[in-house]
């Protein structure tokens, strides 16, 4: 009966093990490791945090794109599409498994799209916050 | 064969000739039939129906083809020899018109005559400019291998001054069709027809050369399979107007994230320089590419780009918008040739915007923007 429990849990376990080593919890330990150099007070990512980014409006950035909603739908679990009429996969993790995967894209979308948005890139808070939202989507 | 063209009209007993026969008649009429499909579609239609176009314009050589050997081999009075007239000739007719006497010819007259000719000329040359344009500009055609841009769009000056002149030329054999019947007081039009001509009282029924079936055959053949050969065999060498471009995957997949992929030969070098340099406020969105990644693209856009090739888009892009250098849809060329189309076209689902070249030109990746792939799509939202 140990035993048996002892392979259960392996099951469990390993494949849990694994999956906190992936490259988008990669990502994440880095805005947070950031986001601690930032503020000394940080206590972790919130996804309700990120979800009032996502649907915020702002006036700072270009005029164009006001909001992540702008392009990306209204709704995280939606196809969004871009101003050229490029359709845009769901930013959600759920319905777009390879999001937040690739160090060097999210890089690149974090720095264009919160300059367009925001007028300025996003802090590490911000970034976590966001893609924290999208891997509860 | 001789006799038979002479004969008594059952009704009225008069005397009557078959100067036209059947071949000519219906060459006449399907050559109408042709010419003025041939002229709606060009001064009417929209451009993808330039294919139809150049279609009937086929169509018309082959007549051209046929009226050529029957020129030569047809019976008596569809041979150009029966009706080259001496100016002696062309002048005593003309007088006669003028004395209210007119001269009795079984054919053509000699002013229908130089019509004739004058118009069989017009009409090849109507159909050559018009290859030598489809070649040139749209890099279509058996001379698209063979006819740069500059010349191509000369040869479509000339085609749009012949088409004007055949107009005009029309007109002209159309009233002396009415002329003639009217001083010959019998129906030109009716006799081109039913082939039949009445044999004025004293007038002898001319002996007639009968028409030579073999030889007309074989050169219609003959001419037909170098016209039909010549035109596989030349438009097998490649567009003249573009160049073999390598695939970049980096800019298909940088730039083609958010938009189309615009083809090189778009806009100019120097607009792409511009462009690559204003990248964080790129049509309204910031769009930064690392230093390395924007000089792999900007090395790409300005190998190919519009001064490296002589197409129909590339020749007319080269001349940019002075306060938007960067925009294709603000270029002259650009908005004269869409100037048609409404705005909310452009702005209804699927479209969204100018910048959708691919809504409806469905080879705008190859940079061809050929008349015959446009395809404007219905706006869907316009009615909602």
């Amino acid at each position: 009966m140990r035993k048996l429990l002892v392979i259960l849990s392996l099951f469990i376990f390993i494949p849990a093990m694994v999956a906190n080593a992936g490259p988008r919890e990669d990502i994440l330990a880095e805005f947070a490791a950031q986001a601690k150099a930032d503020d000394a007070n940080f206590a972790g990512f919130d996804a309700n945090r990120g979800k009032e980014l996502y649907l915020a409006t702002f006036n700072t950035g270009k005029p164009e794109t006001p909001s992540c909603t702008s392009c990306h739908s209204t709704s995280a679990t939606n196809a969004g599409e871009t101003r050229a009429g490029k359709a845009i996969d769901p930013i959600a993790v759920s319905k777009t498994p390879d999001r937040f995967t690739d160090p060097k894209k999210v890089a690149k979308w974090f720095r264009r799209n919160c300059k367009s948005v925001i007028g300025r890139e996003c802090t590490a808070l911000e970034k976590g916050d966001f893609t924290t939202y999208m891997i509860s989507q | 064969m001789q006799n038979k063209a002479k004969f008594q009209d059952k009704n009225t007993g008069d005397k009557k000739i078959r100067i036209w026969d059947l071949p000519t008649r219906i060459y006449h009429w399907l050559q109408l039939v042709l010419v003025v499909s041939a002229l709606g579609t060009g001064f009417f239609a929209p451009e993808w129906w330039l294919s139809i176009h150049v279609w009937l314009g086929y169509g018309i050589v082959a007549l051209l083809v046929f009226r050529l050997a029957w020129g030569f081999f047809g019976p008596e009075y569809s041979r150009f020899s029966s009706f080259i007239f001496s100016p002696k000739i062309l002048i005593a007719h003309v007088k006669a018109i003028k004395a209210g006497k007119p001269m009795h010819f079984f054919g053509h007259n000699p002013l229908g005559a130089l019509m004739v000719f004058a118009l069989i000329a017009v009409l090849a040359l109507i159909s050559l400019s018009g290859f030598i344009n489809y070649g040139g500009v749209e890099n279509l055609g058996a001379f698209a291998g063979f006819v740069d841009y500059a010349t191509g769009s000369s040869a479509g000056k000339i085609h749009l001054f012949l088409a004007f002149s055949l107009i005009a030329m029309i007109l002209f054999h159309i009233f002396g069709v009415m002329f003639e019947s009217k001083i010959s007081k019998s129906s030109l039009t009716k006799s081109m027809i039913d082939g039949d001509k009445s044999v004025p009282e004293g007038e002898n029924t001319p002996s007639l050369a009968p028409k030579l079936l073999v030889p007309a055959v074989i050169s219609i053949a003959g001419l037909g399979i170098v016209l039909i050969g010549g035109s596989i065999f030349m438009s097998k060498v490649p567009a003249s107007g573009f160049i073999n471009m390598p695939i970049s995957q980096t800019y298909n997949s940088e730039c083609g994230d958010c938009h189309i992929v615009y083809h090189p030969s778009l806009l100019p070098k120097k607009s792409w320089v511009i462009l690559m340099d204003e990248l964080e406020d790129h049509f309204g969105e910031d769009a930064y590419l690392d230093d390395e990644t924007a000089k792999e693209i900007l090395a790409y856009l300005t190998s190919f780009s519009a001064e490296n090739w002589d197409s129909e888009a590339a020749n007319n892009l080269l001349i940019v918008d002075k306060e938007k250098p960067t925009q294709i849809s603000a270029t002259p060329y650009w908005k004269l040739r869409h100037a048609k189309i409404d705005e909310d076209i452009f702005k209804a689902k699927p479209i969204n915007s100018e910048a959708n070249c691919e809504a409806c030109h469905g080879d705008a990746k190859t940079g061809r923007f050929d008349d015959v792939n446009i395809k404007i799509l219905k706006a869907k939202d316009k009615t909602n």
